[in-house]
C-alpha cells in the first residue's frame, strides 16, 4: 500500500468488460517526503476520492478481483482517504 | 495500470497458441510532466498485448505484472502487459 495524490480522472468507452461503470482516477504515488514516485497510475475508486485528495492505494489486484471478478486486469484501487498522516519526516496531508 | 501512448506494433509470424487472437503494441508510459504539462518525456517502452484495437497514437491503460494475465482465466498465458482500456479523455491537473 502506498499514499498518492489524485491528480485527475480518466474516461474510457472501450475497455475490459469488468471495468464497466467504475470510476478511474489518475493518481501520482508519493514518497514519504511527498515527492512524486514513478509514473502516474490509473486506480479504481469506490470511495469517492476527488482531485487533490491524498489517498491510500493498494497494488494488490485481489482487492479488485473481489469486486470486479477474477478475470479483471485491474491492479490499483483506492482503499481510503486519510484524514491525517504523521511521520518522522513531519509531512502533513 | 499506467497510462501509455501507442507508437507502433509488433507482428509475429510464429507465436504460442495461447497468444493468438491478440495483437502486440509498442507503447511508451507517460510520466507526470507528460500528463500535466504535455511534455514530450516518455518512460521506457513496453510491448503490450491488445485485443481492444488500439492503434498508433492511442492513449491506453496498461495493466502490468500478474494481473495482466487475469483476462485469460485459467489458461496460463505468459502476458505481463495488457491493454485494458482505450482512454478517451484525461482530465489531469497537478495539484
Amino acid at each position: 500500500m502506498q499514499l498518492g495524490r489524485v491528480i485527475g480522472t480518466a474516461t474510457a468507452t472501450v475497455k475490459h468488460p469488468t471495468f464497466q461503470g467504475e470510476r478511474m482516477l489518475v493518481v501520482q504515488l508519493e514518497t514519504a517526503l511527498r515527492r512524486p514516485d514513478g509514473d502516474p497510475i490509473l486506480a479504481f475508486d469506490r470511495v469517492g476520492a476527488r482531485r487533490g485528495d491524498l489517498v491510500l492505494v493498494t497494488n494488490d489486484g485481489r482487492a479488485l478481483q473481489e469486486l470486479f471478478g477474477p478475470t479483471t486486469p485491474g491492479r490499483w484501487s483506492v482503499l481510503g482517504i486519510p484524514d491525517c498522516v504523521s511521520s518522522n519526516h513531519g509531512a502533513k496531508p | 495500470m499506467r497510462i501509455a501512448e501507442v507508437i507502433g506494433r509488433v507482428t509475429l509470424s510464429r507465436s504460442l497458441a495461447s497468444l493468438r487472437g491478440g495483437r502486440f503494441l509498442i507503447a511508451l508510459p507517460l510520466p507526470l510532466d507528460a500528463l500535466t504539462q504535455a511534455a514530450q518525456t516518455r518512460s521506457e517502452d513496453l510491448v503490450v498485448y491488445d485485443n481492444l484495437g488500439a492503434g498508433a497514437g492511442s492513449t491506453i491503460g496498461v495493466s502490468e505484472g500478474r494481473e495482466a494475465a487475469n483476462p485469460f482465466g485459467k489458461n496460463k498465458t505468459p502476458v505481463d502487459a495488457y491493454c485494458a482500456c482505450l482512454i478517451d479523455e484525461l482530465a489531469v491537473e497537478e495539484t
